[in-house]
């Protein structure tokens, strides 16, 4: 469960001018204008304790955030941003180094072709890219950021996996693009972005959970909870034919 | 396109000529006069899903099936949900003479009917979506820049093998196209295998596996979330404490 230990340290949102907590609470405001209006600031009663302990933990900032009723139709609430770290270390120069897992879709095009790139996977057009980004239900990320105690403020946030999902909000949801930078495979990074995505899914009760998963994968996934071909449902795709 | 064509040509010719020569009517069977939608507002979820449960039909991949088989109604919030996020919408109406009985009428069944006065009147108004019963329907969810899926293409029993199910699926796919998606995907049951293969879907070329998430509670655990979909109670992974030493195992 989140605690007030998860919420990162201010200078985490170096760089932007908004105000701190806005940016740690609404991730979404990093955008670019990705997500649009189709983010809503909601809070659900079930959530209140969280936002509770990060409200307590940067009132002296005199953060008025605008805080929205809980919506009367449970189905179309939007899925939570939250952003977690999930490994924390300290090098031997005294950077310290966090892997922050965010589900508010924070992407950078330009950034996510680059690490397209070092997996090997062949470019897309990034306007295409981009929509794509804009119009999943959800993307899933994890950056990770190095303080230097030199660098006082100027912190390196590099991206370094990703995942989404589309869906129809109700019955089904692929999970596509799942990456993890080569230089992070092998700690669990991959693992806990497509489970938080899962985790996402269920709760929104969307039980249709597919992907489309490379020879080299598929026991990734099997670990994960996937099971091939279930009951010799298959995935077919479209081939034109001239 | 064109080749498609003269292949039902070719096949209707082979049919009159042996139903000559064996003496013997082929009944081949024709698709009554039918109205074609991409609108999604012509869609009304209680028809859909009415549609669906006399199709015995279910959005869940892993139904839940009475005694005789048959599935569960579908949730109609969830329906509406689920259509509002759709990028495409498919959906079909017919003349509710033609929808109900024994099958699609053959060809002589219809000509015998063609020119009874009450007939002609009916023929002479077109169906809409409006006068017409919703006999077909089929969506599809998109990312709108790379990847599509269809989901539910379902047409009404006494109206299936008239062609009504590919028209759904090709018009999908051209609204699909056109708006430059070309990774179009459908996960299909062993049943349907058929018929996407008739649709130009294959294999993927890739080699890639498709994966469905069916882990289940097999014991009611506290503080796990469980989720029931259809008849699988699906167990969602934890979730992920902040800097977790669990992390540190390094496995997956």
């Amino acid at each position: 469960m989140l605690t007030n230990a998860v919420v990162a340290p201010p200078s985490l949102c170096s760089g932007h001018n908004s105000q701190l907590s806005n940016q740690l609470l609404f991730p979404y405001k990093l955008n670019y204008g990705l997500e649009g209006a189709r983010r809503k600031q909601k809070v659900s009663p079930l959530k209140a304790g969280f936002w509770d302990s990060i409200r307590s933990g940067f009132l002296k900032n005199n953060a008025t955030q605008v805080i929205e009723p809980p919506s009367t139709l449970p189905e179309e609430e939007e899925p939570l941003p939250q952003e977690i770290v999930l490994v924390e270390r300290t090098q031997p120069d005294g950077t310290l180094e966090q892997v922050i897992f965010s589900s508010g879709g924070d992407v950078d095009v330009y950034d996510l072709q680059a690490l397209c790139d070092k997996v090997g996977w062949p470019r897309r057009p990034l306007s295409k890219v981009a929509a794509a980004l804009k119009n999943s239900y959800m993307v899933a990320t994890l950056h990770s950021i190095r303080k230097s105690p030199e660098r006082e403020g100027n912190d390196q946030k590099e991206l370094i996996g990703m995942a989404r999902a589309t869906s129809d909000h109700a019955f089904n949801a692929t999970i596509w693009d799942v990456l993890v930078d080569p230089g992070y495979q092998g700690q669990g990074l991959g693992k806990a972005l497509v489970e938080q995505l899962i985790r996402a899914l269920l709760q929104r009760d969307i039980g249709n959970i597919t992907l489309f998963a490379d020879s080299q994968v598929v026991d990734f996934y099997r670990n994960l909870g996937f099971e091939p071909d279930p009951e010799g449902i298959k995935g077919m795709f479209w081939y034109p034919r001239y | 396109m064109a080749i498609g064509v003269s292949a039902l040509s070719l096949t209707s010719i082979y049919t009159q000529i042996s139903a000559t020569e064996s003496k013997t009517h082929i009944r081949k069977r024709v698709r009554p006069p039918i109205f074609i939608s991409t609108n999604p507002s012509h869609v009304n979820p209680c028809d859909l899903r009415a549609l669906f449960t006399s199709s015995n039909f279910s959005c869940h991949r892993f139904p839940n099936l009475d005694p005789d088989g048959r599935v569960e109604p579908i949730d109609i919030d969830k329906l509406h949900i689920a259509l509002s996020h759709s990028c495409v919408v498919v959906s079909v109406f017919c003349k509710p003479q033609f929808s109900t009985g024994d099958g699609p009428k053959d060809e002589m069944t219809s000509s015998k009917s063609r020119f009874a006065p009450g007939e002609l009147f009916e023929r002479a108004i077109p169906v809409t979506e409006s006068n017409g019963q919703l006999v077909g329907f089929g969506r599809a969810v998109s990312d709108c820049g790379l990847t599509a899926s269809i989901y539910d293409v379902v047409v009404i029993p006494s109206l299936q093998g008239v062609g009504i199910g590919r028209m759904i699926v090709q018009r999908i796919i051209r609204m699909l196209t056109s708006r430059g998606i070309f990774d179009i995907a459908a996960l299909c049951s062993a049943k349907q295998r058929l018929f996407f293969k008739a649709c130009g879907f294959g294999d993927d070329i890739l080699g890639s596996t498709s994966m469905m998430y069916t882990r289940t509670a097999s014991s009611r655990n506290g503080d796990q979330m469980v989720k029931r979909a259809g008849r699988l109670l699906l167990l969602a992974p934890s979730s992920r404490e902040p800097f977790s030493s669990s992390l540190e195992d390094g496995s997956h």
